[in-house]
Parts: structure tokens; sequence; C-alpha cells
């Protein structure tokens, strides 16, 4: 086993040594490695190489792939580079630009991380494009999505528009997502909450956001839902989770109802993985 | 006849947690009736349940585990020391699941359960060890009004440059891992932070039933039933990440583990791990975990940085680099930013803030380090220096108290 290891390691040494001479030819006389997949990533180490990668970045003429590993490199830097402030203004520069690339992998990322940065350039491109799908740089969900990086009252009824109107399920997903950080929301989530027409998947997320919102709420539609024997198992497990993680342990085992109610959740026809969330709440008041 | 036994010097059911790292414990007779001596002799034993934890037992500081070990007890109730220590390569599995028996003759005079707690990967976890895990972290997180909220408010802008980019970077990060490892014990004691082996496959973290599997549109998806369900940061709910290789087969494309651990002797050569593997872990994602200022609203943040910290625990190991007064265990060179030198306290729990000075953060969340019921270091206030000697290998009161199941003392 040991023999093996080192034998691994060694033939590493030897990729290695065969990689250096050739980046000693480039101008990045970074460490290099080759990646399985895609294009070697250089790991910058100043200021100048962040430079030179931003120009790998923005150059059309090369292919995707190499672009794409600049990009991870850059965001790479961003962590360890020393000074990176002082390139920061450049690299949003970068990105900025090729947000509007023809490659969609591209503008995926780079409008990614300038909302993560907050960028007001980003925030604009994305709402427009909502507003204006022809427009669009990203499909409605991935922008509704980056625009949760700062949710805001432009951005909420944007997204309040598309909760009516949906142009796909995903959309509507994540129009709710980002409402969720709006506090005038509540009393929509606890609908979609009991909505049994509702898609599951929607009434998670609600549950969550109702959790965030307004936490009373959610405890008390979780007990409805666990009482309701028409409801889904799904969507009973996500209620019981919030009653055991978050919930009144002592109220609730006064409520013999709720018992009797998880009790059949955990003897019915329950799948198994639902089953244990109904195990793990029981255990709670075995003694 | 009763003896009481005292894991790392204490009675309290917390403290019975122990390391790779021997802890100081204490036995004395709470009642002497039947003793017919000033002293009886009692030998101490360990019992591991199935998949149970295994602990070995000595006198004095020094000299290896012994299966059993037998005391000279005084009947007066003086306390007599011996150590613990978890035996490597078998930790536990949950809380209490290996027994320190006492007995005298073969009467059984008192008893205590402990477990050897110990940071596993997370690719390799049971089920058990996993749920509560993310119970645990949902339960920090709560609305994202929790304790957690100042762990991500750490990692934000403002505490950058006190975390990164600089010798420190290493060291903060230890300690940061460790304080949220505490919060977390304090809501479930069994619980230790795993690590994401960035460079291994690890089909068994990237699921619905862990730390979710993303969908095209980089959403995170949760069973229902998993806590993580709820995660909310900063008044949003759930998770953004999006996978550059394919979470079930294999890693992404930073340096291997032999690389990382190749990159030198030397601490300043080696601190260039900062980069890569630590830096393209990050960006072998997109979503938040791809850029510093919100990277740790992700959970799957604090297992990667696990990986790091532990890294470096087997570069230490490998190297012997626990003398923070040598420059190879730490060198502080070039820096001259605050936080980043050796014996500079740390922010944000040294609660150092300045709207003037443009070196030190506006905000300082979450107030002092947490303490731990089982060990003493790093202190409240932790310096550059208290984290390096983590498991007390040149002092033995620098025991930062976790150790890692590959990573011998
Ligand atoms: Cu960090």
């Amino acid at each position: 086993m040991m023999a093996a290891k080192r034998k691994v390691a060694k033939k590493k040494v030897a990729k290695k040594k065969a990689a250096k001479k050739k980046a000693a030819k480039k101008k990045v006389s970074t460490r290099r490695r080759s990646t399985s997949a895609s294009a070697p990533v250089q790991v910058a180490e100043s200021t100048d190489d962040v430079q030179r990668l931003l120009k790998v970045l923005c150059d059309t003429g090369k292919l995707i792939d190499v672009r794409m590993a600049a990009l991870q490199s850059l965001g790479a830097a961003a962590f360890s580079v020393p000074n990176f402030e002082s390139v920061s203004a450049d690299y949003i520069a970068a990105l900025r630009e090729v947000s509007t690339d023809s490659h969609e992998q591209l503008r995926r990322r780079s409008l990614g991380i300038l909302m993560r940065n907050k960028d007001g350039f980003a925030q604009k491109k994305l709402l427009d494009g909502l507003k204006n799908p022809a427009k669009a740089l990203l499909p409605p969900e991935k922008a509704l999505q980056l625009l949760g990086n700062d949710a805001h009252a432009g951005a909420y009824s944007v997204a309040r528009a598309i909760v009516k109107k949906p142009p796909n399920q995903d959309a509507k997903r994540e129009a709710l997502r980002l409402l969720a950080a709006d506090v005038k929301s509540a009393p929509m989530f606890e609908k979609v909450l009991r909505d049994k027409n509702e898609l599951r998947e929607n009434r998670q997320l609600a549950a969550s956001a109702l959790h965030s919102l307004n936490p009373q709420k959610l405890q008390q539609q979780a007990l409805k839902i666990l009482k309701d024997k028409s409801d889904y198992s799904d969507i009973k497990a996500t209620s019981l989770t919030a009653l055991e993680q978050f919930g009144d342990d002592a109220k609730f085992a006064k409520d013999k109802a709720l018992m009797l109610s998880v009790t059949r959740f955990n003897s019915s026809k329950t799948p198994a993985k639902y089953k244990q969330s109904a195990r793990r709440f029981l255990s709670k008041y075995d003694q | 006849m009763n003896v009481e036994l005292q894991i790392n010097n204490s009675t309290a059911p917390e403290a019975r947690f122990v390391t790779w790292v021997p802890s100081p414990c204490r036995i004395r007779v709470t009642d002497p009736s039947g003793a017919s001596a000033s002293t009886v002799s009692v030998k101490i034993a360990a019992v591991s349940a199935a998949n149970g934890g295994a602990v070995g037992f000595r006198s004095g500081t020094t000299g290896a585990l012994a299966s059993s070990l037998t005391l000279t007890v005084p009947t007066n109730g003086t306390t007599v020391p011996f150590f613990v220590a978890g035996r490597f390569g078998q930790p536990s599995t949950k809380s209490g699941d290996v027994k320190i028996e006492a007995r005298v003759g073969n009467t059984l005079v008192g008893s205590s359960q402990l477990m050897v707690r110990i940071r596993k990967n997370a690719n390799k976890l049971t089920n058990g060890e996993r749920d509560r895990f993310i119970a645990a972290f949902a339960k920090l997180n709560n609305q994202g009004l929790g304790r957690f909220a100042d762990f991500n408010n750490m990692h934000k802008a403002s505490g950058y440059s006190q975390a990164h980019a600089a010798p420190g970077f290493l060291p903060w990060h230890r300690a940061y891992l460790l304080d949220l490892e505490r919060e977390l014990q304090a809501i479930d004691p069994s619980v230790a932070l795993p690590y994401w082996r960035f460079d291994q496959p690890a089909p068994n973290v990237f699921t619905r039933d862990f730390l979710g599997e993303s969908d095209a549109n980089g959403t995170v998806k949760f069973r229902n039933g998993n806590p993580l369900e709820f995660w909310v940061t900063d008044g949003t709910p759930g998770i953004n990440r999006t996978p550059d290789f394919p979470t079930s087969q294999a890693p992404p494309n930073p340096m291997k583990e032999a690389q990382t651990l190749a990159l030198g002797s030397q601490f300043r050569t080696f601190r260039g791990m900062e980069g890569n593997p630590h830096g393209l872990a990050h960006t072998s994602f997109g979503g938040s975990i791809q850029d510093p200022t919100t990277a740790a609203k992700d959970p799957l943040f604090f297992l990667l940085h696990c990986n790091v910290d532990r890294l470096w625990a087997k570069w230490q190991r490998q190297n012997g680099r626990f003398d923070p007064a040598t420059a190879t265990s730490f060198d502080e060179r070039p820096t001259s930013r605050p936080g980043h030198k050796l014996n500079d306290t740390m922010w944000p729990w040294n609660g150092i803030t300045s709207p003037a000075d443009p070196t030190r953060p506006s905000n300082a969340p979450g107030g002092t380090l947490a303490t731990s019921p089982c060990v003493a270091a790093p202190g409240l206030q932790p310096r550059v220096k208290d984290c390096i000697d983590y498991p007390g290998a040149i002092n033995a009161a620098a025991n930062m108290g976790f150790g890692y199941d590959d990573v011998q003392i």
C-alpha cells in the first residue's frame, strides 16, 4: 500500500517537473497543474499574474475552456493573492466585460461573482432582462437566484410578477426564494405551504421562508399539516423537522393529537426516508 | 466502596470527551466504606461498545498507553492523577460508546462513559454521525439569526484582510473552525466537524441527505426532513452551489494531498497552499463558496476548511512543526499587518475595531472564542501562536482539544 502510494507520488513529481519546464517558457511563471477534463489552471501568486489572467479572461480569441480556467484561477487569487484589493477594480471591470460574452457559462459565472459583490451594473442588467426577456443575459431562474444576493424592493416587485405569471416552474421557485427576504411575503408563504396543489418543492421552500419570516406561524402550520390525514409524506417530514428542531418540546409532549398523528405517520405506508423524521421526533418523548 | 473518575479533571458530563492526546484525569474515593487501609488498589480498564471508540491509559505525562492501569488511591478522598487517550484508528461513533471501569479486586467501584471525539472524513461518516452534525448545524443557523450569523459575518469583507493572503491564514481559520465546532458541541457534544477531502470523490457528501444535491441552476436540494432544508443566510433561504466536477464520481482539480504535503518543509513555502489547493477548491464551484465574502454562507465551506486545517496538521506531524517559536513552524515574514504576526491577537475574538485605521475592521462579530469543558487552550482571545501547537506537542497546555482520524500526534 505504501509502496503503491509512493509510486503514484513519484509519477506526479515527474509530471510536475515536465509541466514546470513548459511553464518556464510561458509568461506566467506560476505553479501549473493539468486537470483531467479542462484546461490547466494556473494559480496566481501576484497582482501581475492577476493582470495577465484578466487579459486571458477577456480574450474572445481564446478557447472558452482556457478563459474559464483563468476565471477559476482569478477566483482563487481573490482568496490568496496579497494586495488583491489593488486589482479588484480591474477584476470587476473585466467581469462586467465578459458578463455579456457569447458563452452562457461565462455569463453565469461572471454575473454570479458580480452579484455576490453587490455590483450595481450586474443588478441592473439582470433586472432589465427579467422585465424584457429579449434583453436577458441569463434564464429568469438564474437571474432571480443571483438577484437574491442583494434583495431589495425593486427586485421584489419583479419577483412578485413572476410568481403570478411564471415563464417556468424553476423561475417561480427562485422568485419565491427571493421574496423570502421580504417581510410582507409571510402571508403568501403561509398559503403556498398549505396549498396541496402547489409543487411540493415550493411548499418545502415556503416552510423555510416562513421559518425565517415568522417562525411561530410555521410552527402553527406544521402542526396542522401533521394532523391533516390527506397531506403528503414529504411535506409532513418537513413539518416534523420544523417542530423537532425549532419547536417547544414541552408543549408537544402534552399534545395527544399530535403524538397520535406522528405515531400514525411512523407506522403507515410512509416511505422509509420520511419515517425516519417521525422516529427522531418520537424518540425525544420516549421516557 | 465508590470511586469517582474525573475525565479532563472534571466531573461534568460535557468533559467526557477525549482525542488522541492524553487527557489529564483524576480518580478519588468518594465512599470509603469497606476499606481497611489508608489506600486501596484500583484497577481501571476500558470496555468498548461494538464499533465504539477505544482508549488507553498511562499514569504520567510520558510513556506508552496501556490497556489497563492499577492506581494506589488514598481512602481519604485525595485525588490521584492518570491519563486517558483515544487509540489511534479507533475513534468513537457516538457519545459514551467507550466506558472506563474501576475495580477493586473483581468489584466494580466506579465507571465513566466517554467518547473519543475526532474529526472524520465526511464521506465516511455513519448515518448517525452525519445526521447529528447537520441537525446541530441547522440549529446553530436557526432562521439565519442564530449564532451562525456571527460566523457568516466574520468571513465577510470587513474582516477579510485579517484572515487571508498572509501568514495568519492557517492559524486564523484553525481558530474559526474551532469556535464553530465548540458552538456545535454546545448543541450536541457528540459532534465533531467533518472534513471534505477535496482531492477524492465524495459521493456521500453531495447528497440530499447530507450537504445537498445541486440542480442545473445551482440550487441545492435537500430531502424533506434534512434539517438543512431550513438553512437561511442574510434573509434568503437555501444554498447556491454549482460544482464544476461530477460530485458522485470525481473530485475537483486542486492539487492532491501528496503534492500539498510536498510543498516544502518550511512554513513559508507550505502556506502557499492558500492558493492551491485551498483557493482552487473554493473556485471549483459556482455559487457562494466561490467568493471570499460569501463563502461562509455555504455549510460546505466549513468542511472544505476542515480539510485545509487537516492538511496543515498532517504537514506539521510529518515535519515536526509544532513549536511556535521556530520560523519553520510559523513565519510571519513578510507581513506587517496586524493579526498575522506570531504574538498578535486575532480578530474578531480580540474585539479590536477601528473606523479610522484601515488595517482594522469596523466591527467584530461574535465576541470571544467559545470555551471548551475539556481543554483551556487557545483562550478567549487567541494569539496566532496559540493556534500552532494544536495537540500540545511542545507544551501540553496548548492542546486545543481536536484531532483528525488519519493524523497521528
Ligand atoms: Cu477564509
